[in-house]
């Protein structure tokens, strides 16, 4: 059945506040703008900011010289973020989760963004296309090498990749620049950079398939 | 951890990523959107799968980590 009637959008709506009423019945008082509403939005906030704080902890160590205070700041600042972007997006909850559960995972994803942009403010995006990035730590022994694995895996990411692929595949897997931070230095989004990285591990993979290194590759050759 | 591939300069960890199958294609979006039900799913029943979403954790540094706050997150709230 293809056909989708208003009355099954209609249940799964019904079916959205219900599942609301029954777990959270202060949800439904997000949409009131008078006393109920910013009473909900105060106790919204607070779980925002315990998922912000849970994320700013556990990637701590991704700012060395941060102390607690400029750790709780940035939690502060990531859950008022967080709760712009849950009151924006609070008819797509579908209920297919608690709604305690949906709302955390913002607080996730704002708390981690601040901490990476934090983390990569001073530092330099490396954004080579170059195989230079890729052989920076070669040993002499290494570069003499000649039809092994990692000569193939050299040549494909010289060959079988545009030069936008290679860019963004070095920074994000080799670099290991942060997807978000990425997407900021170069205008773009995680969605278009995770497209581009997914196409150009398929162009590698079908390159070492093409020259016989099928069985090194990870995940099976035919997924 | 990651062990160094001295034959490319590139780690064992990075010739694995590069060579990722990231098949069937999931994008970040999708990913978030599905996260929630997922985790609360994976914590009901470790057995869990909903291979899209865990092909593109595997893929996608970022995602997984927030996957695993998320999860981390829950458990503590019991
Ligand atoms: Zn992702």
């Amino acid at each position: 059945m293809t056909v989708v009637s208003d009355d099954v959008v209609g249940v799964d709506t019904a079916r959205a506040r219900a599942s609301w009423a029954a777990d959270d019945p202060w949800v439904g008082e997000l949409r009131d703008p008078d006393g109920a509403g910013r009473a909900a939005v105060l106790r919204l906030r607070g779980l925002l900011l315990r998922a912000t704080r849970h994320q700013v902890w556990s990637l701590r160590h991704q700012l060395p010289r941060a102390g607690a205070g400029d750790l709780e700041d940035l939690a502060q600042q990531a859950a008022d973020d967080a709760l712009v972007d849950v009151l924006r997006r609070l008819d797509s909850f579908e209920g297919r989760s608690r709604f305690t559960t949906w709302a955390y995972k913002f607080g996730i994803l704002h708390g981690g963004a601040a901490v990476r942009k934090q983390a990569w403010r001073h530092r330099e995006v490396p954004l080579s296309d170059r195989l230079t990035v890729v052989d920076r730590a070669a040993t002499p022994a290494g570069v003499s090498e000649g039809h092994d694995l990692a000569a193939a895996i050299r040549a494909a990411i010289a060959d079988a990749l545009t030069p936008h692929q290679r860019r963004v595949a070095l920074a994000l897997l080799v670099e290991e620049v942060p997807i978000d931070v990425l997407a900021e230095r170069l205008g773009s989004n995680r969605n278009a950079l995770y497209k581009t990285l997914h196409d150009a591990r398929q162009r590698l993979r079908a390159r070492l398939a093409e020259d016989g290194f099928l069985d090194h590759l990870p995940g099976g050759s035919t997924r | 951890m990651t062990h160094h591939d001295p034959r490319a300069g590139l780690t064992s960890d990075q010739v694995a990523s590069l060579l990722l199958d990231s098949a069937p294609y999931l994008s970040c979006d999708e990913c978030f959107e599905r996260l929630d039900a997922y985790a609360e799913a994976v914590l009901a029943d470790p057995r869990h799968t909903d291979v899209p979403l865990q092909v593109h954790l595997s893929a996608c540094g970022v995602c997984a980590q927030e996957a695993r706050s998320l999860v981390e997150l829950l458990a503590l709230d019991g």
